[in-house]
């Protein structure tokens, strides 16, 4: 239920602020955030931002990569792992 | 010899093993690209490519881009690298503007897919050639086919192309009106590829991290002054993650990085460059709009071994029309220096003598870099080209030493990030919103992207709060970075007495009715 919670939270505000958008098909878990034009230089940083503030932890300059950002899927199992440990 | 294309022809006899382009976990060294490029050549022409017909790219930086664009001159025809973040409506106006009768893009590119399937639904000819390319789908697959297509006695020599050849368009509006597809010839490509050579002093020991898209100007010619030296390109495709692009400079020993203003403030903002080993950078280059002279500060104190090189230019003459050595940057800050090499700067007055010493007014500017002309555009091209001059639209003056300085611009155009917009490509998106009357598109500062774009609009017929309406509506049709950050809803647009609007006035929050 938490998790769902996670997830559905991170998605809400990629669709309100990136995508201005209600329409929860408007992105899938595995769409990739980059290469979909969804997320640019700066975008990043707010979705960052975002984060932190949200579940109360810091996200170091090193794991901002594509493998913890690209997909709501990844973005939802990095902070599961942050959040455990 | 008359093109890039020779030129690097002779770089594959001479470096054959030597790494050209590193990108998508392929080191592909420069025997193995003209490989490529000569393959594809030869498959384009066995599915009917003529010379002078137009090939678009619609790519990221990847390496297929860079061997789509060499393989499409080595067949004869000319390169359309299109914008891969543009929707289908501008490829669509694109493609169907410079009638290409070959695509080369990514499978999964619904916007590409989606202007393909339009185009060939309402052509009057043949469907347009495809070529779908994906992990599992390289550009030019050496299957039986197109084995067959190397055993054909196609000829193809790098030293058959001519100096006036077209060779590339690059379109630097949208869909407003007729498209402005700036030609350049090979002569054009490789008279400012060798000024570009010269003053940054490339050669074969240099790499280059380019960050920079190849269907700008500014990328294109990273890409081939890089190729032209024998020097090696290291794609990277953005500034999403800017410590990995530090990782890849200390990994490969980068010796070259080209940004514009956005991408140095990023890069200072968001890593801590002392972190990394970037000893090995000789040199920066600098352009796409004025970077504060605090940013440069600040710049040249993380990077004091790297020489920074402030460079001013346009599509239309290629890429680079002026650079400032270095040296003189503390001395001549501000400015964006001397021509390069071939190119003749006029500053012209509004009662068309040349100015003085000091005196602003239009730059003009001619060479063998500038541009033909815009493709099938006569009227756009006669309003900047007379007399072999190119009027830049920038205005600026020359101090004594020949120096440059920018210091204003007469068009509307907005700079964000890398990106150039044209206001009216989204006012006219906007205005097909019901409800929506009148609309104007400004660029407001910004700290990092030096602008972002702000829509004022008048819809009195409008919920309120309709912005996020408006902006889902942009997204659906333009290009990300197109959409307005900051939509403001107005009574009424300040405009002048015939009725233009006076886009001046509204970033001037007093002045709007």
């Amino acid at each position: 239920m938490q998790r769902q919670k996670q997830s559905h939270r991170i998605k809400q505000y990629i669709l309100k602020n990136f995508l201005f958008s209600n329409d929860d098909s408007a992105i899938g878990d595995q769409d990739s955030l980059v290469r979909g034009g969804i997320l640019d230089s700066t975008g990043i940083y707010e979705l960052i931002m975002f984060i932190e503030e949200e579940f109360k932890f810091t996200i170091a300059p090193e794991e901002m990569t594509p493998d913890n950002f690209d997909t709501l899927e990844v973005i939802d199992a990095f902070i599961d792992r942050k959040l455990a440990g | 010899m008359p093109s890039i294309v020779a030129r690097v022809a002779d770089v594959v006899r001479r470096h054959p093993q030597r790494v050209a382009i590193v990108g998508d976990d392929r080191r592909i060294r420069y025997a193995e690209f003209w490989a490529e490029a000569l393959h594809f050549a030869r498959a384009l022409r066995a599915r009917g490519l003529r010379p002078g017909e137009r090939v678009a790219i619609l790519l990221p930086n990847r390496i297929e881009a860079a061997v789509a664009c060499y393989g499409c001159w080595l067949a004869g025809g000319i390169a359309a690298p299109l914008n891969v973040q543009a929707r289908a409506r501008d490829f669509e106006a694109w493609l169907r503007h410079c009638d290409a009768r070959h695509i080369v893009y990514e499978h999964s590119h619904g916007d590409a897919v989606e202007a393909i399937l339009k185009i060939d639904a309402y052509n009057g000819h043949a469907p347009i050639e495809r070529w779908p390319i994906g992990a599992d789908r390289p550009l030019s697959p050496h299957d039986a086919a197109s084995a067959s297509a190397d055993n054909i006695d196609i000829d193809i020599d790098a030293n058959a192309i001519a100096a006036d050849d077209a060779a590339l368009i690059l379109y630097t509006s949208g869909t407003t009106g007729a498209p402005k597809g700036v030609t350049l010839t090979h002569g054009n490509l490789l008279a400012n590829a060798c000024a570009v050579v010269r003053y940054l002093e490339l050669s074969e020991r240099d790499s280059v991290l380019s960050i920079l898209a190849f269907y700008y100007a500014y990328g294109a010619s990273v890409l081939h002054t890089h190729l032209l030296s024998g020097g090696c390109v290291v794609l990277a495709q953005n500034l999403l993650f800017p410590h990995l692009l530090m990782d890849t400079i200390a990994r490969e020993r980068i010796t070259g990085f080209s940004g514009v203003p956005s991408t140095y403030a990023l890069l200072l903002e968001r890593v801590k460059l002392i972190d990394y080993d970037l000893s090995s950078l000789r040199y920066l280059t600098q352009a796409g709009g004025a970077m504060s002279a605090v940013l440069t500060r600040r710049l040249r104190n993380a990077l004091p071994d790297a020489r920074l090189f402030v460079m001013y230019g346009q599509t239309e003459a290629t890429s680079r029309l002026t650079w400032l050595p270095p040296e003189r940057l503390d001395e001549k800050i501000g400015s964006v220096g001397i021509p390069v090499d071939g190119v003749e700067l006029r500053i012209e007055c509004e009662d068309g003598r040349e100015a003085d010493i000091d005196e602003t007014g239009d730059i003009h500017v001619r060479g063998a870099n500038v541009m033909r002309g815009y493709w099938n555009n006569p009227d756009a091209s006669a309003s900047v080209l007379r007399d072999g001059w190119l009027r830049t639209g920038d205005m600026g003056h020359v101090d004594a030493d020949g120096y440059l300085y920018i210091d204003g611009r007469r068009s509307d155009m907005i700079k964000t990030g890398a990106h150039r917009v044209h206001p009216n490509d989204i006012e006219d998106v906007i205005h097909e919103v019901p409800g929506v009357s009148e609309v104007a598109v400004v660029g407001i500062d910004d700290h990092v992207l030096g602008q972002v774009v702000k829509a004022f609009i008048v819809a009195p017929g409008l919920p309120p709060q309709s912005d996020n309406m408006i902006k889902a509506h942009c997204r659906e049709r333009l290009a990300s970075y197109k959409i307005p950050r900051e939509i403001e809803f107005v009574s009424a647009l300040p405009r002048t007495a015939s009725g233009k609007v006076r886009r001046a006035a509204l970033l001037e929050p007093q002045t709007i009715p």
